[in-house]
């Protein structure tokens, strides 16, 4: 699972769902909540996060903030009002999609 | 263990080596490799610090930063744009929208008369010659900006370094266009369609090499909080 392919398309939804439970957070502090979350099944690469964060931030649905922690800046994310407003389409647009594989990999169970 | 002052003095230099120019970015990272490397260590604290950063490096793939740096570019380009589109809209709005109208009806005027082509060809001459005076002052002060803050930022260096390249090129061609503008008077439609071009030209030009550059300090305070810092 570590370097699965299938993450990749909600990655953005799983950005804006821990921003959602949390007042604001840095980049590798979003690594490791999944990780612990998921037990290490789920890795979010460097690569992929950092331009997802950009590309948030550019569409106004993320805020930042910089603060001196220790001897460096850190700069922390949080939501915007437009961001939370998409937190909740792509929550559920990733439900259905859900929905929609459990149908198609497993019919029987989708039935019951 | 902790990463020192002078581990993270080094990490920003890490960052520059592997072509992460701008402060902004470099400081994202240089915190993520520090947070990264302080967790390794706990997990193996016999690593020097050098192992500790390479293997910390390592996780962001065999491009490094690169595919960060093109996406963060992308991003900022993105937000330079939503500022130049914002300002823009102000000039087709009341109460700017009075002097584009004057821009546009003087053009209408020129344009009405036999020596239209020479009207649109000294137009953009000038249109020009003012662009790339001011595409050279600009560089110039980023240049004189850098030297100042030793600090370098994306969006700075947007606003200073490639404002308006897009429409320098655009204009750079006019020259193929003009030669097809034998005839003495133009028709109606064609003298709309060129006093707006030239208007919305114009205020392209003005927003892009003029006003954006002036509101720089208040842009870049609003992009990057740690701008003041």
């Amino acid at each position: 699972m570590a370097n699965s392919k299938l993450y990749k398309g909600s990655l953005v939804t799983i950005i804006l769902k821990l921003l959602n439970e949390s007042d604001k957070m840095y980049g590798y502090e979003i690594t490791q909540k999944v990780k612990e979350l998921t037990k290490g099944e789920l890795k979010i690469t460097e690569g992929a996060l950092y331009p997802a964060l950009h590309k948030l931030e550019a569409e106004g649905l993320l805020e930042v903030e910089v603060k001196k922690v220790d001897n460096r800046l850190r700069k922390y994310y949080k939501l915007t009002e437009k961001g939370n407003k998409e937190t909740v389409s792509k929550l559920q647009e990733l439900q259905d999609y859900i929905k929609t594989m459990q149908v198609l990999v497993n019919p029987k169970l989708s039935l019951e | 263990m902790n990463i020192s002052k002078d581990q993270i003095e080094d990490l920003y230099k890490f960052t520059r080596q592997h072509f992460v120019e701008h402060f902004d970015l470099q400081t994202e990272l240089v915190d993520h490799l520090a947070n990264d490397i302080e967790t390794i260590w706990v997990e193996q604290p016999n690593l020097s610090y050098i192992e500790a950063r390479d293997k910390a490096f390592k996780k962001f793939g065999i491009f490094g930063f690169m595919d960060v740096v093109s996406q963060r570019q992308k991003a900022m380009g993105k937000r330079y744009n939503k500022y130049l589109w914002q300002e823009f809209k102000q000039w087709v709005t009341f109460p700017k929208l009075l002097i584009t109208l004057s821009i546009f009806f003087g053009f209408y005027t020129l344009l009405s008369f036999s020596f239209a082509s020479y009207v649109l060809g000294i137009t953009f001459g000038l249109i020009f010659i003012w662009c790339l005076f001011k595409s050279i002052l600009l560089k110039r002060q980023f240049k004189r900006r850098k030297t100042v803050s030793k600090k370098k930022w994306m969006l700075e260096e947007i606003i200073f370094k490639q404002a308006g390249v897009s429409g320098l090129i655009l204009i750079s061609q006019f020259p193929s266009l003009f030669r097809f503008l034998d005839e003495l008077f133009l028709s109606q439609v064609m003298i709309i369609v060129w006093s707006s071009t030239i208007t919305l030209f114009i205020i392209w030009m003005y927003v892009s090499f003029e006003y954006l550059p002036k509101k720089a300090e208040d842009l870049l305070k609003e992009t990057y909080p740690e701008f003041s810092l």
